[in-house]
């Protein structure tokens, strides 16, 4: 059974991922008609597992939404129609669309602890009879040895719990932070779609150095207070940061170092290695290879950001980044656009080089624009797949890889160790994300896909987590099922056994992994070919980049090629506002936007009719 | 600083044509737009309601429409406070749709959610649920139950009054604590939840 959607739209944009968002969500501000369409990737109608759902690769799931996204990822996918079968007039041409250029590869899921069942008698009795998972509650009096723990951490996780308690988790695809003053934190406030999501700030960024993890100071403040920094090199360090901040990368400060890389300038700075490290691993997050252009920009880019929200300069979105594609279909709802995520594009009309239609199901429908995410592209039009793949990992693991105060959002660039290794970008995310239930914490990698995800992440994996059971006999990889045995999980060892000298021995244990996942996302850097329909606009999937600002850079160019001479997504009214039928005060007018006002007219008018 | 004391977000689910927009604009402005079609540019209504003589301010959300093929986001269910799910009695196939509709609200809204069963145009003559069929299936998934009808104004007050009251009476007894958005006072941001925009302009809608 298929929904009857309208004919004829200004534009029909195929993806929710963040640019796709983006674009509908400003072409329904001016006033053009939109259709907004998403399916899944595995077969629509005959397998269908997981719900619908936004965001593409951009996607944000909990813990059961993930794994039926997994299982829809196994299903075979179905060819999409025929030629043969779409009806067309002269001189028209139909291209399929394919979903090859989406393909996540490698995904290779573990558990490192076991189900309840696999438990001891007196623990899984424990954890069956809990209902709430809050932590805290009442039975844990049986094991005094953890007592130096965490409270919610005594009762130990299971597979079984970890399930159950499946809502508490939003784990992300495509993880990425705001910059204070990023492209996306503006927009977000210029076109008012803020009021839609709720953030917290990053509660610090970490760095490993001589061997151990330390908190990057940030803030004047935080330079100031830190102990490990000589009074000589926080002035050292304030010079440099603000000559960065101030002059630019085109200032004459930088002029011999045009075609030198970041370091190189940096070198000649007399910094001390301590300077040095703050700067280049922490404020820039650069490598060796990082242009001294690149690295004034980037450390630009995270000072302007300091002192606007936080401690630090960055932002994460509650409940996980594919929360952000959704403000944006909001506020495309909100003005008219019309949605439907269950609706796969078969193919696309062209006629004369313009693209004239599209295929979904049995209907055809006509357009002006035609918006399309990378899973939803014709081959024809594409020359080359991209290089900037991306390997992830993801993590449920049981404390933070630096406990302390501000242990609940945490940010480590780590750079490569060895030449064949690529840079690595953590994110760890305490429970005050909603990323996960009390006591446990999500670690999210990602860098630059050289081998597979598992191989590209280990160096990092080895170094902060500890990502095995401690009977590596008994556990074995969890793609295909879910009813494998696995050893149990540290903590229950420390409670049942006295053979723990490993951990014991450590200072600070390193997180124990419960869970994890790997997997690795296309590349966000497809091209099309020359010839492509000019009205025929490609949105990127999730980039390699930290923050938002490929994508709404990319939204803003395919807005700017539609409608050259509109605004890009001016502020919509607050609810107070609009002027609605029979009001009698009129509310104050819409700054700059005479658009809505319009709109808002034609409604009163069919009204009156 | 605004003049109210509790803030609450009130989202409105339930099939297309059930009458939520009618709900919010005869509660908010006191209207019945008859024939109206769907509600172009507007994202949510306000109105202040004043329950034991402190000052309740209500949010009050519409599904911009994203109901028609069953694509409402996920961020709409985040953090609202209280939730109705509207049928039409005189339309069985969307009292059929409520499992679906809870089935949603399940895995997107809070669990401490207030929801709120709600049995529209008891106003027309060709009802197809009789009231004791609501009032059972609220029942039985823990929801409150009312019938009303926008058009005639009736139980309309009644319902986001009775909401106002119970949120207000939840919050009092720090019960809601969990509920994690829209607190009178978000603007520190450590540790707790930051929304962005700017201060200086700053209408109610934005908690900065």
């Amino acid at each position: 059974m298929e929904d009857y959607l309208p004919n004829e739209y200004d534009v029909v944009v195929v993806g929710t991922g963040m640019t796709e968002s983006i674009v509908a969500a400003a072409a329904s501000r001016i006033g053009k008609k939109v259709l907004h369409l998403d399916s899944f990737q595995g077969d629509v109608c005959k397998h269908k597992i997981s719900d619908e759902y936004y965001g593409g690769l951009w996607a944000t799931f909990n813990f059961d939404g993930l794994q039926k996204w997994i299982e829809d990822l196994k299903v075979s996918k179905t060819s999409a129609k025929d030629v043969s079968e779409v009806d067309l007039e002269l001189e028209e041409k139909f291209l399929k669309t394919s979903n090859e250029y989406s393909t996540v590869e490698n995904i290779e899921e573990t558990w490192y602890i076991s189900n309840d069942a696999d438990l001891p008698v007196v623990s899984s009795k424990d954890t069956q009879t809990d209902s709430t998972g809050d932590g805290s509650g009442s039975g844990d009096e049986k094991s005094d040895d953890d007592k130096v723990e965490k409270k919610e951490n005594v009762k130990q996780w299971s597979i079984d719990r970890i399930r159950k308690e499946y809502r508490k988790f939003n784990i992300d695809l495509a993880p990425k932070l705001l910059f204070a003053r990023g492209e996306l934190v503006e927009l977000l406030i210029s076109s008012n779609i803020a009021r839609y999501a709720e953030f917290r700030a990053v509660s610090r960024v970490a760095t490993f150095m001589d061997g151990k993890l330390t908190q990057v100071p940030c803030s004047r403040a935080d330079v100031f207070a830190n102990k490990t920094v000589s009074v000589v090199e926080k002035r050292m360090l304030m010079q440099l940061l603000t000559s960065c901040m101030e002059q630019g990368a085109d200032s004459p400060e930088f002029d011999g170092f045009r075609d030198k890389t970041f370091l190189e300038y940096l070198n000649t700075k007399n910094l001390t290695p301590i300077v040095q490290h703050y700067v280049v691993q922490a404020i820039a997050m650069a490598t060796e290879k990082t242009s001294c252009r690149d690295g004034v920009n980037r450390t630009k880019h995270f000072l302007n950001s300091l002192g606007r929200y936080g401690n630090t300069p960055f932002l994460w979105p509650m409940y996980g980044s594919g929360e952000l594609p959704q403000c944006f279909c909001r506020l495309c709802a909100v003005f008219g656009g019309v949605y439907c995520l269950k609706r796969q594009l078969d193919g696309v009309v062209i006629y004369k080089n313009k693209c004239k239609a599209i295929i979904s199901g049995k209907q055809r429908i006509s357009l002006e624009h035609l918006v399309l995410g990378q899973g939803h592209l014709p081959p024809e039009v594409v020359v080359s797949e991209g290089e900037q793949r991306i390997s992830r990992g993801i993590f449920i693991t049981d404390r933070s890889i630096m406990q302390g105060e501000k242990e609940n959002l945490t940010l480590l660039y780590y750079p490569p160790e060895q030449p064949d290794q690529e840079p690595v970008t953590l994110i760890e995310l305490g429970p005050s994300t909603n990323a996960c239930p009390q006591g446990l914490f999500m670690v999210h990698m990602t860098c630059k896909r050289t081998t597979n995800a598992k191989e590209d992440l280990a160096y990092v994996v080895n170094k902060f987590l500890k990502a095995e059971p401690l009977d590596p006999l008994a556990i074995r990889s969890s793609i295909h099922s879910h009813t494998q045995t696995v050893s149990p999980d540290k903590r229950h060892i420390q409670e049942g056994d006295q053979d723990n000298r490993e951990e014991s021995t450590e200072e600070s244990p390193k997180p124990q992994v419960l869970w994890s996942l790997y997997l690795n996302l296309p590349a966000s850097d497809i091209k099309l070919n020359e010839s492509t329909p000019s009205n025929l606009h490609l949105c990127s999937g999730p980039d390699l980049e930290l923050d938002f600002d490929f994508a709404v850079n990319q939204a803003k160019s395919i807005f700017e090629s539609m409608y050259p001479d509109k605004d890009f997504l001016p502020r919509a009214p607050d609810p107070e506002e609009i002027v609605l039928e029979g009001e009698e005060a009129p509310g104050p007018k819409f700054e700059g936007d005479t658009e809505a006002e319009e709109k808002q007219d034609v409604e009163k008018a069919e009204k009156e009719d | 600083m605004e003049d109210y004391k509790f803030l609450f977000k009130v989202v409105l689910v339930g099939n297309a044509g059930v009458g939520k927009t009618c709900l919010v604009r005869r509660f908010t402005q006191g209207l019945f737009p008859p024939g109206q079609g769907a509600t172009i540019g507007v994202d949510f209504m306000i109105k202040t309601v004043e329950v034991e003589n402190e000052k309740v301010k209500l949010f009050i959300w519409d599904t911009a429409g994203q109901e028609r093929f069953r694509s409402i986001t996920q961020s709409y269910y985040r953090s609202a406070h209280a939730l109705i799910l509207v049928y039409d009695i005189s339309c069985q196939p969307t009292f059929d749709c409520l499992p679906d509709w809870l089935r949603e609200i399940e895995e997107y809204a809070s669990n401490k959610v207030l929801r709120i069963l709600v049995g529209n145009k008891i106003d027309r003559e060709d009802r197809e649920i009789p009231t004791h069929v609501g009032e059972d299936f609220a029942q039985r998934h823990g929801m409150y139950f009312l019938e009303t009808s926008a058009k005639e104004a009736e139980n309309v007050e009644r319902l986001f009054m009775e909401i106002a009251a119970e949120l207000m009476e939840d919050k009092i007894q720090a019960r809601s604590k969990e509920l994690p958005r829209y607190e009178t006072n978000t603007t520190s941001i450590n540790g707790k939840t930051t929304s962005i925009g700017d201060t200086s302009n700053c209408g109610c809608s934005r908690l900065s």
